[in-house]
């Protein structure tokens, strides 16, 4: 019997494929116009005179931008893409060649990743160039603030857009995760969307866990915190618009972090889908 | 290749089956996996969490019910917080002093980590709406001058204690020290008060020179001439080389030198080589 | 159901039970009954009976897809829940639908890369199966743009990409006008030419009748008929013959004559054409399959 191995090739192609689909889509043109247009449009923000705050004004906007709609996108793109595949029968006759369930799992997780990928490379495009520009007039509109020339960097605002990818990345796995069990696209939307919001404030869980009240306040809260990761630990960025370089220590940390539960999760969906009847 | 069929599954369908062992198997599964990233968690997270006081949830108590919470509570608050910063723009234009005065505190309760929110607003309490609140009693030139200091002084103690506020988010920061330090002196005419700020705000990490300087001028202002002297010495050697400023400083060295009559002797002499322009340890 | 020629049938099936779960209490529905077959290699088996007879659900425990309730199952004698066993299986689903946002040329090189074809010899195969299929001209439109029967085409068309042993056609001519039954009838028999194994399922048990070695009946997940076409429709012990009209005179004289040697004319009747061939003459169409070659 000849034996069909795990094929990163096969899984590359199912991710290219849903890639092109999301980029064929009009949500995923509209939330990335959507959130362009806020972060060019932030320009016109300038009326406001912030000084040399501005430019940090500017930045959290993008960043904020880049988080809320590579949220939305990612928590919509994963159901949908997975969802079309399943109600549109088109997985019907992918897995009917010799595909393993494991690829098209990490081939649509590629495929999202990439989708997030596209998103953040061209918001943190945009906004460097935004801020690259009004930091050039502010330079010469307020030289005196400016002692030291440019502050801004173009590799911390490459490596914060890095890490909202690296968030995303972590969110689409956990909803392929519930995808994968889910019967409907709706009920995946609404999980993720909860997940995301119990993502963010894991950390309050874990103090919870730590100084709860009750034994089963302590045990419940426990339970969210172990079973979550934290997002909050994303936040290294907080400060790049003010000129404050991001730590690549800690950058590669979060990585490590962040593979860990793209991995945890991944796997997962992968037990859960395959023995799923398609 | 085997001609014999090998038995696929044998009693009960997986999708007769009840879900339970899958279910337990993703929570063991994520259980574990927290348990083991907690190791990688735990170390960034404790430094995260002292350099960002402002990851407390009390804070966004202020914000409930403004519309906001599902932003907060999905981590948006850096975008919600700019648009509420916007909004409150749009109304600072038009001077409508209770609706900026409430988003003021919404904007820093979504989010008190950007600091221009904190010095900004303290700036629109004490200065815009001390102006407003004189328009809208008259103007400038119908409201008695004692009215308009009352007025000034109430703002300014108002912007003072939401620096205060601010600096608990953001204890040992220069620039609210400087902001404080320049309502006291400039609304509330407290010279004696604007001195200490201005030594507070040096004395912060990456705390200006300006401010050191203010502090002995303002020390001279107030006649305590000879600890504005000891203090421009002490000060003198910690700036940086060939500097403007550090020759000011030793401008006004000379001169209070000449005011208090220094003998010759006694006057200060910079250290060979010029000054290491080291901060000090100390602060 | 008769022996097979060689050792290792194509499809073996024995003992097939699929039973699904309906509703929040988990009653159970059976789809599939205990049901055993044996397709041999080169046949074309026709798979046959009324919607919710259990036909999709028997190709989809094949493919793989479905994992039975009891019972055994292999292709090519390989177990049917593996990835191996779905190497040599090439599979048109019923109603196909496919990722409309690519292109059909497209949509059968990804299947053809996810199939193992690599390099140059991609664009060359999906050009000649898409040959076959009749869809050369259409290649380069959105498959969004594809009416029913153009769809079926380019599900053959990745189907066969891969050049399987045995193709699994899940009601292939539902939906599709006569000329389009017509040359996917053409495409099938085109593969059993090359030597390989089709299993075919259809509720319109007439359309296919033609073009099966054999089939199976099924009706509520259990076999009720199985056997060779020609066993199964030809009667016996009955004649046919079609000649010129005869007059009542002649007819006569043919009953003594049958008279005489002991048989009966039973019927005399008007042949009558199938209204598909006659549309099919008058359109003038003949089936791409053939225009064009086959695989």
């Amino acid at each position: 019997m000849t034996r069909v191995p795990f094929s990163f090739t096969r899984a590359r192609l199912i991710g290219q494929n849903t890639l092109l689909e999301a980029s064929r889509q009009k949500l995923f043109s509209f939330l990335l116009l959507l959130a362009l247009s806020l972060v060019a449009g932030a320009q016109g923000f300038r009326d406001f005179n912030f000084g040399a705050p501005e430019l940090k004004f500017l930045a959290d906007l993008g960043y904020g931008a880049m988080a809320f709609f590579g949220a939305a996108l990612t928590v919509a793109a994963t159901a949908q893409l997975f969802f079309s595949e399943i109600e549109n029968r088109t997985a019907l006759t992918l897995l009917a060649k010799p595909v393993w369930r494991a690829e098209f799992i990490l081939g649509k997780y590629l495929g999202i990743a990439a989708v997030a990928a596209v998103f953040c490379v061209l918001l943190t495009g945009l906004l460097a160039a935004v801020l690259w520009a009004r930091e050039g007039s502010l330079l010469t509109e307020f030289p005196e603030a400016f002692p030291h020339g440019r502050t801004l960097h173009f590799a911390d605002l490459v490596a914060a857009g890095y890490v909202q990818w690296l968030k995303l990345a972590v969110l689409a796995a956990f909803t392929l995760l519930v995808a994968s069990f889910s019967q409907t696209q709706l009920y995946t939307v609404v999980t993720g969307f909860f997940v995301l919001v119990i993502c963010h404030l894991q950390y309050l869980a874990q103090d919870a866990s730590a100084r709860g009240d009750s034994v089963f306040a302590r045990a419940v809260a426990g339970a969210i915190g172990l079973l979550f990761p934290n997002f909050q630990l994303f936040n290294l960025a907080e400060n790049v618009g003010a000129g404050v370089a991001v730590p690549w220590d800690r950058v590669a940390h979060v990585s490590v972090y962040a593979l860990g539960y793209v991995v945890a999760a991944g796997a997962l969906a992968v037990y859960s889908f395959r023995k799923r009847e398609i | 290749m085997s001609s014999r069929p090998v038995r696929s599954q044998s009693t009960v369908s997986a999708n007769v089956k009840s879900r339970l062992p899958a279910l337990v198997v993703i929570i063991g599964g994520l259980a574990l996996t927290g348990a083991l990233l907690r190791l990688v968690e735990a170390p960034l997270w404790t430094v995260l969490r002292a350099e960002q006081p402002a990851l407390r949830l009390d804070s966004t108590g202020a914000a409930a019910g403004q519309g906001v919470t599902l932003g907060l509570l999905g981590g948006f608050r850096a975008i919600v917080a700019d648009f509420t910063w916007l909004r409150l723009h749009v109304l600072w234009e038009q001077r409508d002093l209770p609706a900026t005065d409430t988003l003021l505190r919404l904007v820093t309760a979504v989010d008190p980590r950007p600091l221009y929110f904190w010095v900004n607003g303290a700036r629109i309490i004490a200065f815009d709406m001390t102006a407003w609140r004189i328009a809208a009693a008259g103007g400038y030139d119908s409201v008695p001058e004692a009215r308009q200091e009352r007025i000034g002084a109430e703002q300014a103690r108002l912007a003072i204690r939401r620096l205060e506020e601010a600096m608990t988010f953001h204890p040992a920061n220069a620039a609210l020290w400087v902001e404080r330090a320049n309502i006291e002196l400039n609304r509330l005419h407290d010279v004696a008060a604007a001195a200490a700020s201005y030594r507070r705000a040096w004395e912060q990490p990456g705390g200006p020179d300006y401010a050191a300087r203010l502090h002995a001028e303002l020390l001279k202002r107030l006649g305590r001439k000879a600890e504005a002297l000891a203090w421009l010495v002490q000060l003198h050697p910690q700036l940086p080389t060939g500097d403007e400023a550090t020759e000011i400083v030793l401008g006004r060295i000379r001169d209070l030198e000449k005011d208090l009559q220094v003998p010759a002797a006694r006057s200060y002499r910079p250290p060979p080589g010029g000054p290491p322009g080291a901060k000090p340890g100390g602060r | 159901m008769s022996a097979g020629p060689s050792g290792t049938p194509a499809i073996e099936l024995r003992g097939l039970v699929k039973d699904f779960a309906v509703g929040l209490r988990g009653v159970k529905l059976r789809a599939v009954d205990h049901l055993s077959l044996r397709v041999e290699p080169g046949q074309v088996y026709g798979l046959l009976g009324p919607n919710g007879s259990g036909k999709s659900t028997t190709i989809k425990i094949i493919l793989g897809l479905l994992e039975p309730t009891a019972g055994e199952c292999a292709v090519f004698g390989v177990p049917g829940g593996r990835v191996e066993a779905r190497l040599a299986v090439g599979y048109l689903p019923e109603s196909p639908y496919f990722y409309r946002h690519l292109t059909g040329r497209e949509l059968v090189q990804f299947y053809a890369r996810i199939c193992g074809l690599s390099g140059a010899r991609v664009p060359a195969r999906v050009a000649e199966v898409i040959g076959w299929v009749g869809l050369t001209e259409a290649a380069d439109r959105r498959i969004g743009t594809y009416s029913k029967g153009m769809l079926q085409r380019i599900g053959l068309a990745q189907a066969l990409v891969h050049d399987p042993r045995l193709v699994i056609l899940d009601e292939p001519t539902a939906g599709v006008d006569p000329v389009g039954a017509a040359a996917i009838s053409a495409l099938i028999l085109n593969l059993k030419a090359q030597g390989k194994t089709v299993l075919i399922t259809s509720h319109l048990l007439a359309q296919i009748e033609d073009i099966c070695d054999r089939v199976a009946i099924l009706d509520r997940g259990q076999l009720i008929l199985e056997g060779a076409v020609r066993e199964l429709v030809g009667v016996a012990d009955r004649q046919a013959l079609v000649v010129e009209p005869l007059s009542p005179v002649q007819l006569g004289e043919l009953r003594v004559w049958l008279a005489a040697r002991g048989r009966t004319l039973e019927a005399v009747e008007t042949p009558r054409a199938r209204l598909d061939r006659i549309f099919l003459d008058h359109v003038g169409r003949t089936a791409p399959a053939k225009r064009e070659g086959g695989p």
